[in-house]
């Protein structure tokens, strides 16, 4: 309950102060090139990987990206840049 | 994201990892600071990926940890590329051979060129240009410059006026100029033959004209000798006066000798000092050591090397030190007054035409003065004295006072 609370506090702040969410609340920075290159930001470890599928580990739930051919170009502690064909990007809240 | 460039200077290795769990050995990996790129999965259990060199130690510790088995499958980079060079050295050698081969053979004198001579003419550069060492196969560092076998070539070879040396590439360019001594054309017209010196005359041979002085006369310059109008007074007829009229004439000639005195010359001891020279720094190859010469000179002579007809930044120097020393000339009074003559002697041959004979000589004052010999010395010479006037239109009638005139003036 108390997380809940604090996340609340949090998106009202951003939405009133007009402050970069992804700063305030930990969320993920997707930056995608076409189909061909994905780099996310704030991620917070890498859960599944195969050449057609990675899953991510997210503060809240997790990040799902599907295609072809997935090659992970660099991965760091929080950043990761994915090379291949991306289908679809999906966050599946649990 | 890292520039990967630096990594392939350090060394890059491929990593196989297979097992259960690989993604969260990455993650092991990725919290442990250690670069990985290229992530690839190969079937459901393995994937591969890279990292460098210096890594490879920080994996282990994870790996042993996690429920994977790791393998590196593939070597790339500088240390691993330096490793293969080595195992390869043959290529290596062979590509240095091959250079130095080309550098060498670049520097080699490949063909000599003569333009505009006469095949005597380029028959005799050819023997001087052997002589000098300017032959086919000879690295052009051993040879001298340019401008001293343009120098050398037109001081030898009598038949030149001018050679141009070129060298261009490997090939040694000579244009020659020569001598045109074309046969005069033996046409005279009506002359006189007039004095040039003050002389007593002791030998005509007159081969055309009519004599106008004697033996044992005395002339002066431009007085007539041999005219060129014979026939009788009336009918008068104009030739070419031509002959050889040998006069007795006299040259004053002052000499000065000290009895003591010193000279430069080099005593024969030098040293040889050859350099490497790459685009200022100088890096001795042959002639170590210090000379131990008080009084030397230095010659330098640089040679720029080449890469076909591209100059490169290297060039071998050749610095000759030769011992100069300090030589004391004395001479006595005897030997003063000889040397003194032979030098006037010399002297006065420089003067004369190479027919010139000289019949006699007289010391007329001899001195010893601050430790110097002066010497005036009188000349007795024979020497051809005619000289042609041609004879101008109009003046026919009194070629004598014509000349006379001339002596004068």
């Amino acid at each position: 309950m108390a997380k809940k609370w604090s996340q609340l506090i949090r998106n009202w702040m951003t939405q009133k102060m007009e402050l970069p969410p992804d700063v305030m609340m930990d969320l993920p920075r997707i930056t995608m090139v076409g189909q061909i290159h994905i780099y996310i930001e704030n991620h917070r470890g890498l859960l599944a990987f195969s050449d057609r599928e990675v899953r991510l580990l997210l503060e809240q739930g997790q990040l799902l990206v599907k295609g072809k051919a997935f090659v992970i170009k660099m991965i760091l502690p929080e950043e990761i840049l994915l090379e291949g064909k991306i289908d679809q990007v999906i966050y599946i809240n649990e | 994201m890292k520039n990967q460039w630096i990594s392939g200077l350090v060394g890059i290795v491929r990593v196989k990892v297979t097992g259960k769990g690989v993604e969260r050995f990455l993650n092991q990996l990725t919290r442990n600071e250690i670069l990985i790129w290229n992530v690839k999965r190969h079937g459901t259990e393995a994937i591969t990926f890279q990292i460098k060199l210096n890594d490879v130690k920080k994996v282990r510790g994870p790996a042993r940890q996690s429920e994977c088995k790791i393998r590196f499958i593939e070597r790339a980079g500088g240390p691993f590329f330096l490793q293969r060079l080595w195992t390869n050295s043959g290529f290596v050698l062979g590509g240095v051979a091959f250079f130095a081969l080309i550098l060498f053979l670049s520097n080699m004198v490949w063909g000599i060129e003569i333009k505009g001579a006469s095949p005597a003419t380029e028959y005799q550069i050819r023997k001087e240009l052997k002589e000098m060492g300017v032959k086919i196969g000879k690295p052009q560092f051993t040879i001298e410059n340019v401008d001293v076998i343009q120098r050398e070539l037109t001081d030898q070879v009598k038949a030149l006026t001018w050679v141009g040396v070129e060298l261009r590439g490997t090939t040694y360019h000579f244009q020659v100029v020569e001598k045109e001594e074309p046969e005069k054309p033996k046409i005279y017209d009506a002359q006189n033959l007039v004095a040039t010196k003050k002389a007593t005359i002791v030998k005509m041979f007159v081969e055309e004209g009519e004599k106008v002085v004697s033996i044992h006369d005395h002339v002066k310059p431009g007085q007539l000798l041999v005219s060129g109008l014979i026939g009788k007074e009336d009918e008068k007829q104009k030739v070419a006066a031509r002959g050889e009229i040998l006069g007795e004439t006299w040259y004053k000639s002052q000499v000065e000798l000290p009895l003591e005195s010193t000279f430069q010359v080099f005593s024969g001891e030098e040293k040889r000092k050859f350099y490497l020279d790459i685009s200022g720094a100088e890096i001795p190859i042959w002639g170590f050591g210090k000379h131990e010469f008080q009084e030397y000179e230095e010659e330098l002579n640089t040679h720029q090397l080449k890469i076909f007809k591209w100059k490169t930044p290297i060039a071998v120097t050749t610095k000759t030190i030769r011992e100069r020393e300090e030589v004391n000339r004395s001479y006595s009074e005897k030997e003063a007054v000889k040397r003194a003559m032979d030098l006037a002697r010399k002297d006065i041959k420089n003067q004369l035409p190479e027919d010139a004979i000289v019949k006699g000589e007289e010391i007329l004052h001899q001195s010893i003065n601050n430790g110097k010999v002066k010497l005036s010395i009188l000349f007795q010479i024979i020497e051809d004295i005619a000289k042609s006037q041609p004879i101008i239109q109009g003046d026919e009638n009194d070629g004598r006072n014509k000349n006379d005139g001339n002596s004068t003036s």
